[in-house]
């Protein structure tokens, strides 16, 4: 008897080990549709003027390290409120390790990043202050859409029915019934572009939010976060797609081999030259860009 | 307004992680079969000990047996086993739901989103805790139920009548409850610290089927060497003696300890592993 439950118990292991493992594998092989572009169901809420401050981020001398790679290397910049900050650089030039650590996914080697001047893990409710979009993989495959939000809203005591508000402002009404491993890439971007507006929050932080959006795509998301900015709200977003950035940003951030190699407006980064891309080119020349 | 995310709502969020992934229903749906399974064989079994085969060349010790069988300590005996059926296997689901809880964030990466949500990484793995321990007594609630459904069933097929009230199935079946929840614990700190989800089923099995004949031979060994016998109830170290241990009524083995060294024994494990699980997860970097 105990062999033949053991048999059993073994085979049922084997199962869930292999479709988690599909599950990771997760090719979005379903149906693409193109979701119904919306500018945002609801007009963003505006910002109090004194409030502002609450969603300035400041990042000191921030430093990561890795071995006796500087990943990092004392990076320093703000993020203003009632403006979009675009954070530029080359693959690899630690803009991602930069934004985990503002987020306190990654615990720096020295330096500091605050969100209105305290740190992200030590906000009281992180998720109700920024919202953030960091890889688009974060939901699990076999969940679906709905359910990956209202396990959040659950988690953050957001009443449930703001999943489907948000579903369908983000243009993936007709798909949150469906499994995440159904979805696209843009629909995944999409997806957590919804979890980061869940809770309205006065902070958005947003790690190549383009990537997989075709130009419809990257054009709503312009106008998301243009729209999010002109309601008093800190926009932080990386991205190495110069063109788009030079449409969408105020600020720049550009970074390169870990190191911040220029700041300011769009128009002083760019300076005398011909464009962005000239800029970029030059203040990057001489950095691998595969680290 | 400076207070973090209420408790409660963390632990019903691992509790919603569970239930919206099919996964959900593999585990309730697989342990339900399995336990009927288990009942089934168990009645079969059973019923072979009560009618010996005339065929049977130990016949006459089989009948005796069977006598035993049928007075009403001997009922009692067999009802208690009946409703606790295959439960020496079956707690093997709760030890895999409770590493499961933990490793499917890494393995399907939404770790991510859970740390963003909640910052305070122990209380996450607390929460997980609660929620796999509450799940761990759900499996006991289901064995129950079906195990209670049949045993009626099948004792007065055999014209005996025990009353599932009897102490000492009411006390079987009350054992088994922290056997589920403990090792499910245990299966949470397993994942919390080793993370891997391939890995944490491999020593959780390891730990739950070759940790009683290891720590045998081991004690074996050393008896012949010192011939201690508390080196036989040492044997209780290892979680799966000390879980035997703990739900069998009187001693599992010679010089087996008293129950209840078993029970805090398995829940030093899940509380030990669960410590060393928060620790290092706040300190490791999500990537």
């Amino acid at each position: 008897m105990v062999v033949a439950l053991g048999v059993i118990a073994l085979g049922f292991l084997v199962w869930l080990v292999r479709r988690e493992r599909g599950g990771q594998a997760g090719d979005a092989s379903g149906v693409e549709v193109t979701p119904e572009l919306s500018a945002l169901a609801w007009e963003p809420k505006r910002i109090p003027p004194d409030e502002l401050p609450l969603g300035r981020v400041v990042v000191s001398g921030l430093t990561k390290q890795y071995g006796q790679v500087k990943a990092v290397d004392d990076v320093s910049f703000t993020a203003e409120p009632g403006r979009v900050t675009g954070f530029l650089g080359p693959n690899g030039a630690g803009k991602t390790t930069t934004l985990r650590m503002l987020l306190g996914l990654a615990a720096p080697t020295s330096g500091e990043a605050t969100i209105g001047g305290t740190r992200y893990a030590a906000l009281a409710e992180p998720a109700l202050r920024v919202g953030a979009v960091l890889e688009a993989n974060g939901a699990h495959e076999g969940r679906t859409g709905r359910d990956h939000l209202r396990v959040i809203c659950r988690t953050t005591g957001l009443p449930l029915e703001r999943a489907d508000e948000v579903l369908s402002a983000v243009g993936l009404g007709d798909a949150a019934n469906r499994l995440v491993r159904a979805y696209s890439l843009g629909m995944r971007q999409r997806l957590g572009v919804a979890a980061a507006l869940l809770a309205d929050p006065q902070v958005l932080v947003l790690d190549e939010p383009g990537n997989g959006l075709d130009p419809r795509g990257i054009r709503w998301i312009r106008e998301l976060l243009r729209s999010q900015a002109a309601a008093g709200r800190t926009v932080l977003v990386s991205s190495h797609l110069l063109a788009e950035m030079e449409q969408l940003a105020d600020d720049l951030v550009i970074i390169a081999g870990g190191r911040v190699v220029a700041t300011g407006t769009v128009a002083s980064v760019t300076g005398g030259r011909p464009s962005l891309e000239a800029a970029f080119l030059e203040l990057t020349a001489g950095e691998d860009t595969i680290r | 307004m400076n207070q973090p995310a209420a408790w409660s709502r963390l632990v019903s969020a691992e509790v919603m992680k569970l239930r919206t992934t099919t996964a959900w229903w593999l585990f309730v749906g697989g342990f339900t079969v399995v336990t009927a399974l288990a009942v089934g064989l168990n009645c079969v079994g059973q019923h072979y000990a009560l009618f010996p085969q005339t065929d049977a060349f130990d016949r006459a010790q089989k009948l005796t047996e069977a006598a035993a069988d049928r007075t009403p300590a001997g009922a009692a005996a067999m009802a208690a086993s009946l409703m606790t059926s295959g439960q020496t296997l079956t707690v093997l689901f709760a030890l895999l739901l409770g590493s499961y809880v933990v490793t499917s964030e890494y393995v399907n990466r939404t770790v991510t989103t859970t740390f963003l949500t909640v910052p305070h990484r122990g209380r996450i793995i607390a929460a997980k805790l609660a929620a796999a321990t509450s799940f761990g007594a759900l499996f006991w609630l289901i064995a129950t139920v079906v195990n209670a459904v049949v045993t009626p069933v099948f004792l007065s097929s055999q014209h005996l009548s025990v009353p599932l009230t009897a102490a000492v199935v009411t006390r079987s079946v009350a054992l088994s409850l922290p056997a589920f929840a403990l090792w499910a614990a245990f299966g949470l700190g397993l994942g919390a610290v080793i993370r891997s989800q391939a890995v944490a089923i491999v020593v959780g099995l390891v730990c739950f089927v070759g940790g009683f004949a290891a720590v045998a031979a081991v004690s074996q060994l050393v008896y012949d060497a010192v011939h201690q016998d508390w080196l036989f109830s040492a044997r209780v170290i290892a979680p799966a003696v000390a879980s035997q241990v703990m739900i069998t009524s009187g001693r599992a083995f010679p010089h087996a300890p008293p129950q209840w060294v078993g029970a805090v024994i398995m829940a030093g494990y899940g509380l030990a592993l669960t410590a060393a699980g928060i620790i290092q997860t706040r300190r490791r970097d999500v990537t």
